[in-house]
């Protein structure tokens, strides 16, 4: 790909010129900008070490893969607030599954984990595909839901995962000196870019979120787009949940539960439409990491808390601020 | 041969006991641009609906190519290739022009089933050429374009898709002057490719410049056909609204 | 899942019983205690740090106002020792990003870190590259899952967490004359901080207050509930003499549902300083005392024991700061103690 992605176009020379698609650029000018300042700033304090820039991505991995998630539960005109009690969830099934069973630790903690996130994500979907119950309330009840499903779980206990091939392949491990975290986040951009962009899985997907009518007499199954979407987003926060319980080495029920807003604020900052039709995959990776970044950086500055805080926040707004404004007219 | 594409037989649609049409009988030809005309609340959309595959009859029947069928679906009626240009012409609007002709039925190539993208937007190209609606780009999103240009491109997609039937809803309710001769224009060359045209319209100097024969509904009852050639406003004016003319 | 709550209150109970953990407060892994005012950097301590370049980080779990407290105790002996706090943060209880924290601030290359691990078992693993990267690790309440004094760690502090519950039950039965039914809010989480002066407060009631009877008893959670199950509590039990609750956020809850029953009788005990609940006790509501710590004075002594680990001193692996009972009378110098700072202005203006 020659040109920064969205869902809608290449962009024609026309459109380039007259500043149509600025949008899905401002998120790699923000993330070179941000980068720049702290390169500059705290060019003693460590910010640009290997392990460092390596840390970052290693912690942005679970929200990234939730990310992808949420692309494409927007671009269909939903919205799923569960994913982060989803996480938890998902960590607590899998790391009890495996002590449960520990001669077949791997295979069952992968599927109890991401079962658990899929039996969540096929719940929401199906509310929302059949009943036609507005997301938004689903998910929110959902959340709170599932949130007091991880406490009751384990009696708020945490678990300890102590299994090496788990806890390699989902956290520390690494292959040919890449983490396994950066494996999981590239391959899992990469098929999610794929199924966004270039398959009729994806067109229908925005067509959805875009116009469902128009989507429905066009004669794409409206409902089973909305169910498998969800489908999607509570996999990936099953899969969020695996990469927690791995770097953690232990599950716990408050894993995922302060991520809902980093994801959101990092999709949407990346070019993805809050009312669906438009998404990108890509750019909720370079979201994700600027917020990752972020969070980095001001920490290293040596701010208090409360005003890493504000700072955070106030970029965040005038990220998402510049994103939306071209969409918005 | 002049088969008709459609042939409506004796249709007859009641929801309960309260009756929308009552036996209506009308037949499309190839190249024939029929119109049909009535008030407000005179069973129009409902024999939209019917044509559609939205509404099954609840009694008579639909003839395509003098095949009875029944359409259970609005996936049916495509498939027996009728098409519907809706009023609000069911666009994507953050889409392209290409994605929006080609919405559900992408086109793909490969192992993977990747979009074939560029064979869609040569043939987007080609069509919106050959129907001289003119557009930036076929890249080019939905909402950047002006109403008589989305207006082209759902008759456009109907156009790329229908072999038998294009149903048009109220074309050019909501353009103006200039907008509307470019959409009757592309209307009228539907004529050239030998499908049938039945087309829903309040102005009545539209359906004289456009249609071959006029269909006159009102209170779900079929009043008349007229060969638009044999006919004048004020005889369907008094059809429609059921005064005998001065 | 019945009967796992009760094995787990069995095992509990059990705990309790052993007399190591009956009379005062002792580490996560039985260690006994040093009192804070033994861990002190004399002046060739300070002199021994000058111009070394040390630098600390503080890894918090949650901000409020008793970390805010700590913190300044902490940062004012950094000071004082010529050392360099570059980086401070804020978990939010999100284990996490508890590691990703400690990941982020070893980039800043700190010699001293002081953190209070969520939890033993998520910590364990979050703290290791801290371990290994050789920065002296001191550990405010908990202890990660197997770490060893002196090689993975400089040393625990923490509150003198049995006395504060015992205080609390020594006011409380002061304030309803030894005599009468009180009931217990305690905290429903395995959170060895509250679980310890929740435990503290009880036994004492029934070791010590022959007269006073706990008959009825609410694990809570969720702060915000607090209201409601202080409701229903009294609902059940409309002669209730007093109630202790947990800590004081919750305690706002439980007045809240005291006012609106009209109750002005039932006294409440709390832990930790908090403006509203300190107004009601200096106008003469619902609240009879508070229980604080020197939250100031365990941040000091943080700072202090992470420093001598670093001047290669032996280090104490338990150390705790002193617990304080504030009544009406006492809110001035009880706030200056606790958090070294002024009373706030309502309170002091209401009394």
């Amino acid at each position: 790909m020659a040109t920064p992605d969205t869902a809608s176009a290449a962009p024609s020379l026309l459109d380039r010129l007259t500043g149509a698609n600025l949008q899905q650029y401002v998120v790699y000018v923000g993330f070179i900008a941000i980068f720049i300042f702290f390169a500059v700033v705290l060019r003693d304090s460590g910010f640009l070490t290997q392990r460092n820039l390596v840390n970052i991505i290693l912690q942005t991995a679970p929200v990234t893969i939730m990310a992808i998630g949420l692309v494409f539960a927007l671009s269909a005109g939903e919205i799923d607030l569960s994913i982060g009690s989803t996480v938890a969830v998902s960590a607590l099934c899998a790391a009890m599954a495996m002590a449960a069973m520990p001669q077949v630790a791997l295979p069952v903690g992968i599927a109890a984990g991401l079962g658990a996130g899929l039996a969540v994500g096929f719940v929401n979907g199906a509310l929302v595909a059949w009943l036609r119950l507005p997301s938004f309330l689903v998910t929110l009840a959902t959340m709170g839901l599932i949130a007091g499903v991880a406490r009751s779980l384990t009696q708020l206990r945490s678990i300890p995962v102590t299994d090496p091939m788990f806890t390699g392949i989902f956290g520390s491990g690494a292959v040919f000196g890449i983490p396994s975290l950066v494996i999981w986040t590239i391959a899992a951009i990469a098929i999610g870019h794929f199924a966004f962009r270039q398959t009729r899985f994806g067109a229908h997907v925005l067509a959805t979120g875009d116009n469902a009518r128009a989507a429905m007499v066009t004669g794409i199954k409206v409902p089973r787009i909305r169910l498998a979407v969800f489908l999607i987003s509570g996999a990936m926060a099953g899969l969020a949940g695996l990469l927690y319980s791995g770097r953690l080495q232990a599950a716990k029920y408050t894993l995922g539960e302060t991520d809902l807003m980093t994801v959101i604020a990092a999709v949407i900052v990346g070019g993805t439409l809050l009312n669906g039709g438009k998404g990108s995959i890509i750019g909720a990776l370079v979201g994700s990491l600027m917020m990752g970044m972020l969070n980095n950086g001001l920490i290293l500055m040596g701010l208090s808390v409360s005003d890493q805080m504000i700072v955070r926040g106030l970029i965040i707004l005038v990220a998402v601020a510049v994103s939306l404004r071209e969409t918005a007219r | 041969m002049n088969q008709p594409v459609l042939a409506l037989n004796n249709i007859r649609k009641s929801f309960g006991g309260v009756v929308a049409i009552e036996d209506f009988s009308l037949t499309v030809h190839p190249g024939e641009i029929v119109a049909l005309v009535g008030d407000n609340g005179a069973g129009k959309s409902t024999l939209i609906k019917i044509i559609s595959g939205v509404h099954a009859p609840t009694s008579g029947s639909i003839v395509i190519e003098g095949e009875s069928v029944a359409m259970s679906s609005a996936t049916k009626a495509r498939e027996h290739g009728i098409e519907v240009v809706y009023q609000d012409l069911a666009l994507a609007d953050q889409q392209s022009v290409y994605m929006n002709l080609f919405l559900g039925r992408e086109l793909t190539r490969g192992p993977f089933g990747q979009l074939d993208r560029n064979t869609m937007v040569a043939e987007t190209q080609r069509l919106v050429d050959e129907l001289d609606v003119r557009i930036p780009s076929p890249h080019a999103a939905i909402r950047d374009l002006s109403g008589g240009q989305r207006q082209g491109i759902a008759i456009a997609r109907a156009t790329r898709w229908a072999k038998k039937l294009i149903l048009l809803d109220e074309p050019t309710a909501a353009l103006g002057v200039a907008e509307t001769a470019r959409v009757e224009n592309i209307v009228a060359s539907l004529k050239a490719r030998n499908i049938g045209v039945l087309i829903i319209s309040h102005s009545l100097d539209q359906v004289f410049r456009l249609s071959d024969r006029i269909c006159v509904l009102r209170r779900g009852k079929q009043i008349g056909i007229r060969k638009t050639a044999e006919t004048d406003k004020n005889e369907i004016v008094s059809m429609i609204t059921g005064l005998e003319a001065a | 899942m019945k009967t796992t709550k009760l094995l787990i209150s069995a095992l509990l109970a059990a705990t309790l019983l052993s007399p190591a953990a009956f009379a005062q407060t002792v580490g996560p892994n039985g260690e006994s205690a040093t009192p804070s005012s033994d861990v002190v950097l004399g002046d060739e301590d300070i002199a021994a740090l000058a111009g070394k370049g040390y630098k600390a980080a503080l890894l918090w779990h949650t901000s409020s106002d008793f970390i805010n407290a700590v913190a300044a105790g902490a940062n004012d002996e950094f000071a004082r020792a010529g050392v360099d706090v570059v980086v401070t943060t804020d978990a939010g209880f999100d284990a996490a990003k508890q590691r990703s924290d400690i990941e982020t601030a070893l980039a800043a290359g700190p010699n001293v870190i002081l953190s209070l691990p969520l939890d033993p078992v998520t910590s364990a693993e979050a703290f290791k590259e801290a371990v290994a990267s050789g920065v002296e690790l001191v550990f405010l309440s908990n202890l990660p899952a197997g770490y060893v004094h002196g090689t993975d760690y400089a040393a625990i502090v923490t509150d003198d967490l049995f006395q504060m519950g015992k205080q609390a039950a020594d006011v409380l039965a002061d304030a309803i004359g030894g005599e009468g039914q009180v009931g217990y809010i305690f905290h429903d989480a395995a959170y060895y901080v509250t679980n310890q002066r929740d435990r503290a407060f009880k036994t004492t009631i029934e070791a010590d207050y022959p007269g006073i009877a706990i008959v009825a008893e609410q694990g809570i959670s969720d702060p915000a509930r607090a209201e409601e199950l202080a409701s229903a509590m009294l609902l059940q039990n409309p002669e209730l003499d007093g109630i202790y609750v947990t800590w004081a956020e919750p305690a706002d809850g439980v007045l809240a549902a005291l006012r609106s029953a009209g109750n002005t009788t039932t006294k409440i005990v709390t832990l930790d300083l908090s403006e509203p609940i300190a107004l009601d006790m200096v106008k003469g509501g619902n609240v009879a005392g508070i229980v604080a710590d020197e939250a100031y004075e365990l941040g000091r002594a943080m700072a202090a024991v992470g420093l001598k680990a670093l001047l290669g001193q032996e280090t104490p692996e338990f150390v705790v700061a002193p617990a304080l009972t504030v009544t009406a009378d006492s809110v001035a110098e009880g706030w200056q103690q606790s958090l070294h700072r002024e009373a706030p202005e309502s309170v002091l203006a209401a009394q």
